[in-house]
């Protein structure tokens, strides 16, 4: 830990360690400093010429970003003449900066026409013709350019330097000439995308987000990307009950401010056409939409007469790791009802790298390992295999289609045929599950709440941005539903008090509530051990 | 620091505070004073005081604010770049845009431009907002239909050609630019 200097701006007293950029340790301090080109995830450039400031003893204005902090350091930011000089740079980027706000993806958030408003002129001076250069190029399979909103920052240049290091980006030309354009390679690192989060103006822009929807109308809903077992925090961006986009969220101990491209365009499953609306239940050798109720009536029924005839040991569970902690948790208490022995969770697995994205394509697969629904190195899956390849296992509960993800799908189908009872609850009905007995629709990640747990055991919570429609049951009430009308004793699902009662119950979890995790999350008692 | 009081003079009454039974004075004389006029121009001959809508029309001043509708420009397609901002400055939410992409210049158009009638109120806060003059308001109010879909307007329908438009804009430019 770096010694503690104290600083001196606009006559309140900072504290921040040695060695911090001053810029730095007056945004921790909650004072709003313009800036373009500083980020904290990457090296100081000081090309924006933006944040300077008045420094006591130092004869000219400098740069805050690229200023360390001193011990006894004197600093005003609210000068006249540090006001001017905010105009000055303000009007000398706005020199040839097109007025596209209109069809720009960025306006709304964009830094220079928030700055612009508050501390620049408002009125142009020059009557020379802008320059042109190139616009909408197509630099990437994500990523359009415009060479004519840039602000030349090098933000993009240094992420495709530093973070990614593939190096795809570069300012070419010099002076009034540069422009920022690529090399023979095109920009399609996994992480492309985020040099648009990171463009403070509207020069890179995801191909995805082009002219779909404008920012302002979003709401933004804090979350977890459920695409692998990183668990990025994101953003949702959410309007009329469908998902725009997904935007990193800052989070140091995770995902810095970045997410991979995979996981930033896997968000139309939640509005996908194929998606079960309703509960289903078996009739006459075909699926018939049935009301909640009915199918719950129906289901707790059918477990009920084959536990008594064949005994709990013959039922086999698939819990699904893109289920919450408390669904999960839900979901184990209900298999102990029905003696259940025999669970997996199988999880894809897939491409990963050293920076993000992980192997596991499933956002809490650590979660279901912790509360002991996975055993083994193969999650569970052998022993669920020869189980009903020897006829052991008479019936399943299977949640979500990863089974059908990780066996081969010929393996997969046979299993179930040979099956007498399966209940099925997940986004989409297969093939493979027409002979199903009940079919429940599952939920999710936007449309509740609760946490994941991500591969180093932290544990991270989700909140609600779509809303479900009426009378919908998410995965953790259907859990409840049926152990209480399996056990009788009433039972309901509320976020908040299921994961007290996991605390009590699961020693990883002992300690932690919902509310503590805050935005940030916890890590849990004993990291979960990723294979 | 104890409040004190301070002690205001009661303005004096006017006359129509005093004498509230002006007011229906000053309302007869009005009506008096229409009712000879009109018989007084009857009498000569010039019936101008009634319209006779819908087979003669009020022209309406370029200030009347009637339903908003969309700019066509020359080369038949919309002057509208779907930028979203009227949508934000609608106080009833009543218009919908989704926009798409051109290979043109322009970049950007509305795919689906929808404005609600029943819930419009006429208060041209989208023509302000409109950065392109692409929405303005039109003289036409009479938008009755039979069926609430019918109250729900397309951008096909909403198009209206610049050259018709004109008294308005013209309006618009001597209102802003002052």
């Amino acid at each position: 830990m770096a010694r503690s200097v104290r600083v001196t701006v606009d006559g309140a007293v900072l504290e921040a360690p040695e060695g911090t950029p001053l810029l730095q340790a007056m945004l921790d301090a909650g004072l709003d400093i313009p800036h373009y080109c500083y980020h904290p995830k990457l090296s100081i450039d000081g090309s924006c010429r933006l944040c300077q400031v008045e420094i006591e003893g130092m004869p000219k204005l400098q740069i805050s970003c690229y200023t360390p902090v001193r011990d006894g350091m004197v600093v005003r930011t609210q000068t006249p003449e540090v006001a001017r000089t905010r105009q000055g740079v303000l009007e000398l980027l706005l020199l040839n900066h097109p007025l596209d706000c209109p069809i720009c993806d960025k306006a709304g958030e964009c830094w220079l026409q928030n700055y612009a408003f508050r501390f620049g002129s408002h009125f142009a001076r020059t009557v020379e013709p802008r320059r042109k250069h190139g616009k909408r190029l197509d630099i990437g399979e994500r990523m359009l350019l415009d060479q004519e909103r840039c602000i030349l920052c090098r933000r993009c240049v240094r992420f495709c330097r530093e973070i990614t290091g593939t190096g795809e980006l570069a300012v070419f030309k010099l002076g009034d000439r540069s422009l920022l354009d690529i090399y023979d390679q095109r920009l399609d690192n996994d992480y492309s995308i985020c040099t648009a989060d990171i463009c403070p103006v509207g020069a890179l822009e995801s191909k995805d987000f082009h002219h779909r929807m404008r920012v302002w109308f979003l709401r933004e809903t804090a979350s977890v990307c459920p695409g692998c077992a990183n668990g990025c925090n994101i953003m949702i961006g959410e309007r009329g009950n469908r998902i725009w986009r997904l935007t990193p969220r800052r989070n140091d101990a995770v995902n810095d401010t970045w997410m991979c491209d995979w996981g930033r365009l896997n968000y139309s499953f939640p509005q996908a056409p194929q998606r079960l609306l309703s509960p289903m239940v078996a009739e006459g050798g075909r699926l018939a939409a049935v009301s909640w109720e009915q199918a719950l009536e129906r289901c707790a029924a059918e477990l009920r007469r084959f536990v008594a005839r064949h005994g709990g040991s013959s039922v086999g569970a698939v819990a699904s790791p893109h289920l919450t902690n408390e669904e999960l948790f839900r979901f184990g208490q209900l298999l102990a009802a029905l003696g259940v022995e025999t669970s997996a969770a199988p999880v894809r697995r897939g491409r990963f790298d050293n920076l993000l994205i992980k192997a596991e394509k499933a956002a809490n697969a650590a979660g279901a390992r912790l509360l002991g629904l996975a055993r083994g190195s193969d999650d569970g899956l052998k022993a669920l295999c020869d189980g009903i390849e020897r006829g052991r296992l008479k019936a399943l509960y299977l949640c979500g289609e990863d089974l059908f993800e990780v066996l081969v799908p010929e393996r997969a189908q046979r299993l179930l045929s040979s099956l007498e009872l399966v209940i099925f609850q997940g986004l989409a009905l297969l093939p493979a599950l027409s002979g199903a007995a009940v079919v429940f629709p599952a939920t999710t990640f936007a449309e509740k709440e609760g946490s994941f747990t991500n591969h180093a055991g932290r544990v991270q919570r989700i909140w609600r941005a779509l809303q479900p429609a009426p009378g919908w049951l998410c995965d953790g009430e259907i859990f409840s539903r049926l152990r209480s009308a399996l056990c009788g004793e009433r039972d309901t699902f509320d976020p908040a008090e299921v994961f007290q009662e996991m605390a009590a119950a699961a020693a990883p979890f002992s300690g932690l509530t919902l509310e503590q995790l805050g935005t940030a999350g916890v890590p849990a008692a004993n990291g979960a051990a990723a294979p | 620091m104890p409040v004190g009081v301070i002690k205001v003079a009661r303005p004096a009454p006017t006359l129509a505070q005093r004498r509230p039974w002006l007011a229906l004075l000053v309302g007869l004389w009005v009506a008096t004073r229409h009712f000879f006029q009109s018989a007084f121009l009857f009498a000569r001959g010039r019936q101008n005081f009634t319209v006779h809508f819908p087979e003669q029309r009020f022209l309406q001043p370029p200030a009347m604010r009637g339903m908003p509708v969309l700019v066509r420009m020359s080369n038949g397609k919309e002057r509208c770049v779907a930028c979203g901002l009227c949508e934000w400055a609608c106080p009833t939410s009543c218009i919908t845009i989704f926009p798409a992409e051109t290979a043109d210049g322009v970049e950007r158009y509305p795919e689906v431009f929808d404005i609600d009638m029943s819930r419009c109120m006429f208060c041209g806060l989208c023509e302000e907002a409109c950065p392109e003059e692409a929405i303005v308001m039109s003289r036409q109010v009479e938008i009755a239909c039979y069926s609430r879909r019918g109250s729900l307007w397309h951008k096909e329908d909403l198009l209206v050609p610049r050259d018709q438009l004109q008294t308005r804009l013209d309006y618009l430019h001597r209102h802003y630019d002052a």
